[in-house]
């Protein structure tokens, strides 16, 4: 086989340094792009509340054989953890250990006197030893927790700073994670920012005609989550529309528009005050469609 | 001497592409000696083109020699096959959209192969890297209108009489549509299209709802 127009050696090979280089040039470019240190950013932060929880609930469940009266009385996982690296086994607490870590008198006289009357086994060096370690994990870890949330809503300020405030800079992010940067985020329609996060539901209503997902990452949004149930698809909408807006505001005018925001609050107060009341439910018949709409697509459940 | 072995391997029909840089891997795949040159195994569960290989499209269509464009590169796993099967007289276009991915491409594969040339660009575009008429065009792209895109390229690029290999990914043309009926509709577009297709060749079990069509261009 024989190609026309094809160079000659030499030429090939001067052309595939230039592609090359080009093709070099080209990932560079694409890998210095703010917004994708931004949706590593977010994503690290995700991925660091879930170790934190897992590292917590063990140390403080380990530590739970040894002092299971601790665990009870301090709510807050941090907090207990760092008592656990810092003080130690059972027989390490004392006023002076307890002092500074926010505690009232009352809690401190009440810790002291689960100490002296626990139920907890004892512990060996060893195994307080690794407990310990666990602890400290978990703080360091909610240290870079607090280091990557400051840093993703500074950051979301200065990439996106309409997204961020509309949508909020964690779940601006997050919707921009999913879309794959800011550039895509502005080529989406609302339709899809609303439910992004919710693929699956999506699609299993495009295949069994089940009704369609309201929100996807959305749902997490305040307006949304505390809002009354039959308001949450209209607000979710409201709010789509307009993060839809400000991603391109940022992505192609690139400056703070307040009245995208304005506008939000004046719809969403709207919402709220017409759709005040629950919706009258329609009595359920027993016989026929349970819902109105659109007919479940049996053709399309059925694969091959 | 053809660049393709094949032979039964732990009890099942397995592919060598002749080594074209010898004792280099590309993804850790084997390196075995075969007639006194260096073969390297292709998996056909990482490479469609495999997968359609081992269910019986003829290896000879990417033979020695041939300039290939190769759509949807990725990171380039199959292309270092394609770039084995031409053979130091061949030619291999790799166009590759994602930079992510690209990465790995130019890195793994481009840089150490003499007759690889890279595109960082958009398969809609062709202008981009049209650089040759080709022999072969090699489209694996996730796009609903993958044939639409692989068409044009094919008017741009493929020398007339010359092959299309069409990677047709039903669940990226429509995630709801039975993919046999894809693979059909995608089949007339390519028949209206100035095509003549020679063979659809399903990928199960090796690949999902994926099917290679292997159809030539009227002249």
């Amino acid at each position: 086989m024989s190609g026309e127009g094809v160079p000659e050696s030499q030429d090939v090979e001067a052309l595939r340094q230039k592609s090359i280089a080009a093709a070099e040039e080209a990932i560079r470019q694409a890998s210095s792009r703010p917004d994708l240190h931004l949706v590593q950013a977010i994503q690290a932060l995700d991925d660091t509340d879930k170790y934190l929880n897992i590292t917590a609930t063990r140390a403080s469940e380990w530590y739970g054989l040894h002092f299971p009266e601790l665990t009870q009385m301090v709510q807050d996982n941090v907090a207990l953890c760092k008592m656990i690296s810092e003080i130690g086994g059972r027989g390490s607490y004392s006023a002076e250990a307890l002092a500074g870590r926010g505690f009232t008198d009352k809690k401190v006289a009440a810790i002291m006197e689960a100490r002296d009357r626990s139920k907890g086994g004892e512990i060996s060096e060893g195994d307080l030893a690794k407990v310990k370690s666990l602890g400290a994990l978990a703080v360091q870890l909610s240290a870079l927790r607090g280091v990557l949330n400051d840093y993703v809503e500074s950051q979301m300020k200065r990439v996106a700073p309409n997204v961020a405030e509309v949508a909020g800079a964690t779940i601006g992010a997050r919707l921009m994670a999913k879309a794959g940067g800011l550039d895509r985020l502005a080529m989406l329609p609302a339709s899809t920012i609303q439910i992004l996060g919710a693929e699956k539901a999506l699609f299993r209503s495009l295949r069994t005609g089940a009704r369609p997902p309201k929100h996807g990452i959305l749902f997490q949004h305040q307006a949304v989550h505390t809002a009354p149930k039959w308001q949450r698809g209209k607000i979710a909408r409201t709010l789509a529309n307009k993060i839809a807006i400000a991603a391109r505001v940022d992505r192609y005018r690139g400056s703070e528009d307040a009245s995208i925001k304005a506008g939000l609050d004046k719809r969403l107060e709207g919402i709220k005050e017409r759709y005040k009341e629950p919706p009258q439910r329609r009595p359920e018949r027993r016989d026929g469609p349970r819902r109105e709409g659109r007919p479940p697509r049996r053709d399309k459940f059925r694969r091959r | 001497m053809t660049r393709l072995l094949r032979e039964e391997r732990f009890g099942r029909t397995a592919l060598l592409t002749q080594n074209l840089v010898p004792g280099k891997r590309v993804y850790n795949e084997d390196l075995l000696q075969r007639g006194g040159a260096e073969f390297r195994t292709w998996d056909p569960f990482r490479s469609k083109l495999a997968a359609a290989m081992i269910k019986g499209l003829p290896g000879a269509i990417v033979g020695e020699g041939a300039k290939v464009l190769y759509l949807g590169a990725s990171t380039g796993t199959t292309v270092s096959h394609v770039s084995d099967l031409v053979g130091p007289g061949g030619l291999v276009v790799g166009v590759e959209f994602s930079p992510r991915v690209a990465r790995e491409f130019v890195e793994r594969v481009a840089r150490e192969r003499r007759n690889v040339i890279p595109f960082v660009a958009d398969a809609r575009d062709p202008s981009k890297y049209s650089v040759a008429k080709v022999d072969v065009v090699y489209c694996d792209i996730a796009q609903p209108d993958q044939t639409e895109i692989a068409i044009a390229n094919c008017r741009a690029m493929l020398r007339p009489g010359g092959v299309l290999l069409l990677v047709v990914k039903s669940r990226s043309i429509d995630v709801l549509k039975d993919p046999a009926r894809v693979f059909v509709e995608e089949k007339k577009k390519l028949e209206s299209g100035g095509f003549e297709v020679k063979e659809l060749v399903e990928l199960s079990p090796f690949e999902k709802d994926h099917a290679l069509i292997y159809a030539t261009m009227r002249s």
